[in-house]
This record gives C-alpha cells, sequence and structure tokens, in this order.
C-alpha cells in the first residue's frame, strides 16, 4: 500500500514543500526522520493528517543541542504502520514555538512535558501548566537543558 | 447549580505512580476530570545520559516492574539500529518467548486486580496462584522471578535449554485451560458483568482522537497492536492473532487482556517449535557511532517508544521513552465523565496502569467547607456498599 509507505510519503511532501524539507533519513524500513523548516512544520503537520491520516502523535522529543532545541514529533498513522519523525530547531535562548493542540489534540500532555523540562514555550497551548516537575521547583530551571548538572553526592 | 470538587490522589487508589485526579462532581456522577501527576518522578531521562549505553539497559529495566521486559527489548532495540547490526536469529525468538511471558504475567495480574477492586476476591486468589507459574518460568530461565536482566545490546543473555522446553510447554498447557476458565468466569458471572458492563465507556472515535493505545484502544474496535502493525523481531513470522473488543467498556478491556493471554500462549508456542540452535548475541562495540533511532515495542499496557541519540561518547546524549500510560490518561479522564464515584476503582483500574495500595482521598464539599479523608480501602467499601456487594 503506497500510501503507507515512508518513501512514498517523503517524496511527496518534498512536492508539496520544496525548500522546506532540509535533510531525511531513514530508521529503518517503516520509519523516517525528516528535518523541516521551524515556519513549515504546521502545514506539513496539517499536510500529513488530511492526506495520510497521520493523526496519532506518538510523542515529542525536545533535545537540547547547546545553540538551540530540537523538536521531534513522532507522528504516526491510525494503523500505526509507520513512523514519521519531524524534526525542527527553534533558538535555545527564546524558545517559543507555535501549540500543534490545534490539528492534534493528542500532543496536549506532550507539549506541557517538554515546556517543564527545556523550557520550551508553546504559543496558543490551551494550559500550559506543570505537569511534572514539583510545585516548588524553581521557575527558569529546565533539568533536560545540558547546562543542568546533577549534583553527585 | 453547584459542583463538589474531590481531588485523589496523589496518594492514590489504583496507581503505583503517584497521581493526583481532581474529580469535579454533579453529586454522584463525575462532571470533569484534571489530571496532575509527576509525583514519582525519578528524572530517568537524565539518568540516562549520565549512564553507558550497557548501564542504561538496567536502567531501564526499571521504568517500570512489571513490564520491565518490553523496556529493555525496546531500549536494546534502538541502540542496535544505532550500531547498525542485526541480532541472531534464536536471540530473536527468545525476545518473543520472554516478552510474551511478561505479558502473561503482567495480564493475570491485571485480572486478578480487577477482581480486587470489584470485591471478588476469589478471582484474584486463583488468578495470583497461577500467575506464579510464570513467574517460575521466567526464573528457571533467567534466575530472576521479576526483572530478569534477559535482553542485552546484539541479542539475549540466557538461553533456553532442551531439558527447559517440556517444562514450559507443561506449564503453558496448564495456563492456557486456567485462562479459558477465567473467561467463561468473566463471561457468564453476574456480578462480574454488573460492574463493568456499559462501565467507563470509551467510543471508537474518541479512542482515535486522544491518541489510546494497548488494551485500551483494542476494547474500543481500534485494530492497532505494534507486534502486527510494525513487527519487531520476528513477530511477523509468528503464528497469533490480535484481538479486539468492541464494547467500549471495562468488560472489553477484560476480555482482551485474557484473550490476548491465550493468544500469547501460543505465541510462545510457535516461537518454541521454530526456533534453531544458534548464538544468542553477538559481541559489540563499547561505543556506538554516531547516529539517533527509534523503536517502538508493545508492551502488555500498549505501545511503548524509545528514541536514542548518540554523540559517539560513552553515554546516550539524549534518551527519551514514552510509556502506555501516559498516552492513555486523556482518554481515562474521557472515561470517567458520566460515571459514579464508586465505579472509580474499576475504571482507573481498567487501563491497567501500575498498581499500588496505601492511598488517601480527600473529600471536599465546596458548598459548606466540610472536608473529610477517607483512605482507598474506605473507599472501596464505600463503592461495595454502594452496589449492595458487601464488604
Amino acid at each position: 500500500m503506497s500510501s503507507f509507505d515512508v518513501n512514498f510519503i517523503l517524496k511527496d511532501i518534498s512536492n508539496a514543500f520544496p525548500n522546506r524539507i532540509l535533510d531525511y533519513r531513514f530508521d529503518g524500513p517503516r520509519s523516517v526522520f525528516m528535518s523541516v523548516d521551524p515556519s513549515a512544520l504546521h502545514d506539513v503537520i496539517k499536510y500529513l493528517k488530511d492526506k495520510y491520516d497521520l493523526r496519532h502523535i506518538v510523542t515529542i522529543t525536545g533535545t537540547d543541542l547547546g545553540d538551540s532545541i530540537e523538536l521531534i514529533y513522532h507522528l504516526s498513522p491510525l494503523n500505526r504502520r509507520i513512523l514519521v519523525n519531524i524534526k525542527v530547531k527553534i533558538p535555545r535562548d527564546n524558545p517559543h514555538f507555535p501549540s500543534i493542540v490545534s490539528i492534534l489534540p493528542g500532543a496536549i500532555l506532550y507539549e506541557r512535558e517538554v515546556h517543564d523540562l527545556l523550557g520550551v514555550v508553546f504559543d496558543g497551548h490551551p494550559s500550559l501548566e506543570r505537569l511534572i516537575l514539583p510545585d516548588d521547583w524553581p521557575d527558569g530551571v529546565y533539568p533536560l537543558r545540558k547546562d543542568w548538572k546533577v549534583e553527585v553526592k | 447549580m453547584s459542583y463538589y470538587t474531590i481531588p485523589i490522589g496523589p496518594q492514590h487508589p489504583a496507581i503505583k505512580e503517584a497521581f493526583q485526579f481532581n474529580f469535579v462532581l454533579d453529586g454522584e456522577v463525575i462532571v470533569d476530570v484534571k489530571p496532575r501527576f509527576g509525583f514519582v518522578h525519578r528524572g530517568i531521562e537524565k539518568a540516562m545520559e549520565l549512564r553507558t549505553w550497557v548501564q542504561g539497559i538496567f536502567l531501564a529495566e526499571r521504568i517500570c516492574g512489571i513490564c520491565n521486559v518490553p523496556h529493555t527489548t525496546c531500549y536494546c532495540l534502538a541502540v542496535e539500529k544505532v550500531y547498525g547490526i542485526d541480532v541472531p536469529e534464536r536471540a530473536k525468538y527468545l525476545r518473543i518467548i520472554i516478552n510474551e511471558l511478561n505479558r502473561i504475567h503482567s495480564h493475570l495480574l491485571w485480572i486478578g486486580v480487577l477482581g480486587m477492586e470489584l470485591g471478588f476476591h476469589t478471582v484474584f486468589m486463583y488468578v495470583w496462584r497461577d500467575r506464579e507459574r510464570v513467574m517460575d518460568l521466567v526464573e528457571m530461565i533467567s534466575g530472576n522471578r521479576v526483572t530478569p536482566s534477559m535482553n542485552c545490546i546484539g541479542g539475549v543473555v540466557y538461553d533456553i535449554t532442551p531439558e527447559m522446553e517440556p517444562i514450559i510447554k507443561r506449564n503453558l498447557d496448564y495456563l492456557e485451560e486456567r485462562t479459558k476458565y477465567y473467561k467463561k468466569v468473566l463471561m457468564e458471572d453476574p456480578s462480574l458483568k454488573a460492574r463493568t458492563e456499559g462501565v467507563g465507556v470509551l467510543s471508537k472515535d474518541k479512542a482515535l482522537d486522544l491518541c489510546a493505545v494497548g488494551p485500551t484502544a483494542r476494547a474500543s474496535d481500534v485494530k492497532s497492536d505494534v507486534r502486527f502493525d510494525d513487527p519487531y523481531t520476528l513477530y511477523d513470522e509468528i503464528d497469533f492473532n490480535m484481538v479486539t473488543y468492541s464494547t467500549c467498556d471495562v468488560w472489553g478491556r477484560a476480555m482482551v487482556r485474557v484473550d490476548e493471554t491465550i493468544e500469547s500462549i501460543k505465541a510462545i508456542r510457535h516461537a518454541l517449535e521454530k526456533m534453531r540452535p544458534g548464538p544468542i548475541n553477538v559481541k559489540v562495540k563499547r561505543i556506538p557511532p554516531i547516529g539517533e533511532a527509534t523503536a517502538r515495542v508493545e508492551a502488555p499496557r500498549g505501545e511503548l517508544l524509545h528514541y536514542v541519540k548518540s554523540d559517539g561518547k560513552e553515554v546516550p546524549y539524549r534518551a527519551k521513552m514514552r510509556t502506555p500510560t501516559l498516552a492513555n490518561i486523556p482518554a481515562l479522564c474521557e472515561m470517567l465523565k458520566g460515571h459514579y464515584i464508586a465505579d472509580i476503582p474499576a475504571i482507573v483500574a481498567s487501563i491497567d496502569p501500575c498498581y499500588c495500595c496505601t492511598e488517601r482521598l480527600m473529600f471536599t464539599d465546596i458548598g459548606n467547607g466540610k472536608s473529610w479523608i477517607w483512605s482507598y480501602d474506605e473507599l472501596r467499601r464505600y463503592s461495595l456498599k454502594y452496589y449492595g456487594l458487601g464488604v
């Protein structure tokens, strides 16, 4: 079935969004990583949802790369055959990014998780409250950033 | 009209990881649910970055005590993708066997827990007695009852010797017979049916929208199971079936798990049959090359995802995991709406969150500012009394 082939999807999306797909790499026969221009992410996710039914968001991974923060949106169709991992890089000193909850309601908890641990502010999220960290955790301290060190006693 | 708000947790019914739910109630009926968690956040993702790749296996094993095997399997699959290696065929079959044994023990544990929640202690005693057989098998194979430490990067550690095979088959026969009996009990016992049928309804559309996974989704007629959709190890060569029910309630979730136990027994038998002698692991270098990978595994509770990123050092640059219980929380909040306080234990248990016993609930009456505290045991007794089942 071509519509559940990551190769096919990758080709189609590269044609639909010329110059917006910056890089890609296959991760096994049914999984692909692609880097996307941050300004095009919403359109790409919406396109994948409408055309290929990629409605299931598995999770959002945030990684501190030093000068930027990388977000990976792991998307899967309803039948879970494939995994499309969409990467965007956002600046670390001003980590604002539009929320995708309006497109994929399942992302609501995952955006809160990334906000807690890496300090990414998802603009337009309905309630970006603390999810994982304790209530008395100091503001502006994000444990998954690389400059936050674990004290070894 | 005034609503009551009841915070339940963080020391909470039915959940090992301390959770908090704020229930908004109209009389006895739940109107809205707000979850709050992180009370037992251990920072494992950060801890992974401080440990070597091999130490990561043992840390991954301790993410969840009950479904520890899928966690190590998933972590090893992801790391093996970064290495770019393939494990020997026998190791793949051994991984299937140990994963399915883990699923059987987890599902049987859950059936016992459901029985206990509903005040049906006989089910609990019977099922947990039979579950010991699985634990003994895991101990025979690996030396450990609960955490077998079976997986390593490049294969598995322990082999199944020819002498073990008849013992495993004999115990599987016993387990199959018992599980079929529990299925009959679930289908016929009127008190079990009265407490589970039509309770905790999650429609198919909602299950899809809220990204539910595992038996929770499959009981709402969603055909999704990573073992079939994105087969890992050699699941595509094993002869067994995906179980779905369309009742969308707690009863359906129980039936999915009972049937899956029977399918898992079938899968182990088939894997034992197909397994040929050979090496069970390959040697790998201590440090993987630069790269990143994802792996998905069907844990007893649903789809599990691990992502690892290597920058060519002896520790991972980033390790991320998404556990199925987190994915099922929005669905759980949805299925609680419109049901009674007395159904909370059964519904919360129905997504099979990891389990615990020392809970306290605080009930607050906003109208007159009165508040009182119920232990989980008291809530359970209230629930049984409500349904006239005695204690």
